[in-house]
């Protein structure tokens, strides 16, 4: 990238220049005419030796605004060539519009539901009118909700959140979600630090009982922080006060609505086109030597290498055998032997064949 | 993993950088090519003033006037260069921010820094941007470019001008085209293209269907000339067409008064535009996209049993439609992720499988026992075990 930042400077300085310049010198001829005309009233007599003189300066400064304009091109061209260097490949063999076809409908409803979830209502209105999309309006309503609740959490307003958590308290503890309780923690602590330490104890006692049995540890902590309420930045529960805490229980938030909405809590487009693009080089490599085969990259069962994937985005366990190296399927499970070693249910029929054999 | 390949990220940056390069490199062509003219005819005017002037063919008022007209055109050309100045600046401009932008990415430590996030979502604005221009939603394109200031990062004018001549090409008319093949002539003709041929060709057509048959012999004798060396064939053929009347069922000539054919000249179009102008042939919506739903996608996104909703391929109504006739991700390594915590479990969380079968990490069994007198309930047969039941997996 540095080369090529380096050869672009040069066209940028050279196209100041060079317009400047060249308006200038367009200038200076239109002067020498002007100039010559002047000159041919006042002294018609040597009007041959006038226009010989403009000739040449005519000549001159047309030949030097051409050149120098060329030299233009010639950065710009030279710029061209690193570029050229650096993205050498056709990027569109990576992908097949057959594997799309007819299915712009569903492409565009994903675009669609993603600037929903992300919030960007009217523009997800244009883009619904746009392409004529039909989406239900209860999806809208319900993002409209949690972003409404958001805005209002980032403004360490927490009464709303605390309200839909509690008629969704069911649904959310099925989940094994903590974020009731945090809500609660984060109010009682928001009363500490006003200093209203009276209706921080009546709050504690009105609500934490009823997140005994899993929260009892954090309860004891929170109420200890009672005692410390008028310099709780300099005691041991000064964790309580972190900015961090709030970022998360943003995070928690929107994570268990999308989930109680069966939706995931990061935008599928935004997860599948960031995977792409980390994806890319390594599917264009092989789209390359495909093609070369005669074959197409998306035609397969399976993909014939392995794409690195962040763990945070790996969402399925795979089971690869350490003897077949295959990757399990339903007809061939994975099976664990008594020793706790698994290996795939082909590969154990393989190895049982003769009579007996030896775990690892 | 949480490295980032820089370069490998960058491959999808073609266009990003390509077009506003190709679109100086144009202009700066073009104003090299206004000089060029007009600077030769001017010498030629000088040098013609001075020999008749010396001949005593013109007198001095004549000069005057021949002289005035050439500050006349000068400074015309003045404006016109002024033009392209701004235009010129603006496509500098536009390369400067973007290789700003790309500079950006290469500073971002790792993939898991909110910096990543944020530069990975302007990008997919950027994609999105590419893909509602190709698809003729200007209106959603707009309005994203602006709502997210990014409109340096796309190329709304250079789809506008194209979605002008398309239109054109659907009301049936080759005008706009024309002068579009025109401004572009010398690279079209390095693309070796065979568009122009087409319009004319189908000009040619539409007179006959019209039935001004003179005027279409005209037409073709002045514009199909021209194409004879590499065309003649098709010419012959359409030649051939006076002969035929529009409803003829003579296949060939049927194809021809097809009125699918402005179809064609749109598809053709919009393919040696993108040429042209650096764009990939596909959007990288879509580039980006099946790479991505390829490498996620896995046997068990179409289980219902084993769907996991933070997964893209597991939503069976949008991305995994998209993905039914994408292939499947290859491992070579095996991944177990946790049922209960989603996280992967590796030799510091090690699998651990309750007696009915199901494997959950050792880290979310543990907090459940502790929150549950040392019992673990399996959340999908809701059977409750004991913690010492448990027994360690191994899985290499």
């Amino acid at each position: 990238m540095d080369s090529i930042s380096k050869e672009f400077s040069k066209v940028e300085k050279k196209q100041q220049e060079v317009a400047d310049s060249t308006i200038d010198n367009i200038d200076k001829i239109i002067n020498e005419i002007q100039e010559a005309q002047k000159r041919l009233e006042t002294d018609p007599v040597s009007a041959g030796a006038i226009l010989k003189e403009l000739e040449l300066k005519f000549k001159e400064l047309t030949t030097k605004t051409l050149e120098s304009h060329k030299e233009l091109q010639k950065v710009i061209i030279r710029y061209e060539k690193i570029v050229d260097k650096k993205w050498k490949n056709d990027i569109t063999i990576a992908s097949n519009p057959e594997v799309f076809a007819n299915k712009e409908k569903v492409l565009n409803t994903t675009v669609a539901l993603h600037f929903i979830r992300e919030g960007r209502f009217e523009l997800a209105n244009t883009f619904i009118r746009e392409a004529q999309l039909d989406i239900p309006n209860t999806i809208q309503t319900q993002f409209h909700e949690m972003y409404q609740i958001l805005g209002d959490i980032k403004l360490e307003k927490l009464e709303p959140a605390i309200e839909w958590a509690r008629t969704k308290s069911k649904e959310l503890e099925k989940r094994g979600s903590t974020l009731e309780f945090e809500l609660h923690r984060q109010r009682y602590v928001q009363l500490l630090i006003d200093n209203r330490r009276e209706e921080a104890l009546v709050y504690a006692k009105k609500k934490f009982p009823l997140f005994h049995s899993r929260h009892i540890f954090d309860i004891k902590r929170l109420m200890c922080a009672l005692a410390f309420s008028n310099r709780l930045s300099t005691s041991p529960y000064k964790d309580l006060l972190s900015p961090d805490l709030w970022i998360e229980l943003q995070n928690k938030f929107m994570r268990d609505f999308c989930n109680l909405l069966g939706m995931s809590s990061e935008s599928p487009l935004y997860i599948s086109v960031t995977v792409g693009a980390t994806a890319l080089p390594t599917i264009l490599k092989m789209a390359t030597i495909m093609k070369e085969k005669k074959n197409e990259w998306s035609q397969q069962d399976e993909l014939p290498v392995e794409v690195p994937l962040p763990d945070y985005m790996r969402y399925h366990s795979i089971f690869a055998c350490p003897v077949s190296k295959e990757q399990s399927t339903e007809k061939n499970p994975p099976m664990m032997l008594p020793c706790g070693h698994v290996i795939c249910h082909e590969s154990l029929n393989k190895l049982s064949r003769g009579n007996s054999f030896q775990p690892f | 993993m949480n490295k980032l390949n820089y370069d490998g990220l960058l491959v999808l940056e073609q266009p990003f950088i390509k077009v506003p390069l190709e679109q100086l490199k144009k202009t700066a062509k073009v104003s090299q090519k206004e000089l060029d003219k007009e600077f030769t005819k001017s010498n030629l005017t000088v040098s013609d003033l001075t020999n008749k002037i010396n001949q005593g063919k013109i007198g001095v008022s004549d000069a005057s006037t021949a002289l005035e007209g050439m500050v006349g055109r000068l400074q015309s050309l003045k404006r016109k260069l002024n033009d392209t100045k701004v235009e010129e600046a603006m496509y500098v401009s536009r390369s400067k921010q973007r290789l700003s932008h790309l500079n950006e990415l290469t500073h971002i430590p790792s993939a898991n820094s909110e910096a990543y996030t944020q530069w990975s979502r302007v990008r997919l604005d950027r994609i999105l941007v590419d893909y509602m221009l190709r698809e003729g939603f200007s209106e959603t394109a707009l309005h994203l470019a602006k709502a997210e200031s990014i409109e340096a990062y796309v190329d709304v004018e250079l789809f506008s001008q194209a979605r002008r001549v398309e239109q054109a090409l659907q009301r049936f008319s080759c005008t706009e085209a024309l002068r579009w093949c025109n401004d572009n002539k010398s690279n079209l003709r390095k693309m070796q293209s065979t568009f122009e041929f087409n319009l004319r060709l189908q000009e040619f057509i539409e007179l006959i269907r019209a039935g001004k048959k003179s005027e279409s012999i005209a037409y073709a004798k002045k514009n199909l000339n021209s194409f004879q060396e590499n065309h003649m064939k098709e010419i012959q053929q359409a030649m051939t067409l006076l002969a035929f009347q529009p409803n003829t069922k003579c296949p060939p000539y049927k194809k021809l008064y097809d009125k699918s054919r402005w179809d064609a000249l749109i598809a053709q179009f919009r393919a040696d535009n993108f040429a042209l102008n650096s764009l990939t042939s596909q959007p990288l919506l879509t580039v980006t996209l099946q790479a991505g739903l390829s490498a996620l996608k896995t046997p068990m996104c179409s289980q219902p049993d084993n769907r996991n909703i933070n997964c893209p391929v597991c939503s069976p109504d949008t991305l995994g439609l998209l993905a039914q006739n994408l292939p499947l991700s290859h491992h070579v390594n095996s991944t177990i992720v946790c049922r209960l915590s989603g996280e992967i479990i590796d030799e510091d969380n090690p699998p651990m499988s309750l007696p009915n079968g199901y494997v959950y990490s050792l880290k979310a069994l543990e907090e459940m026992s502790s929150k549950n007198n040392g019992q673990i309930k399996c959340p999908r047969t809701e059977k409750v075990y004991d913690f010492k039941d448990l027994k360690k997996v191994f899985i290499s």
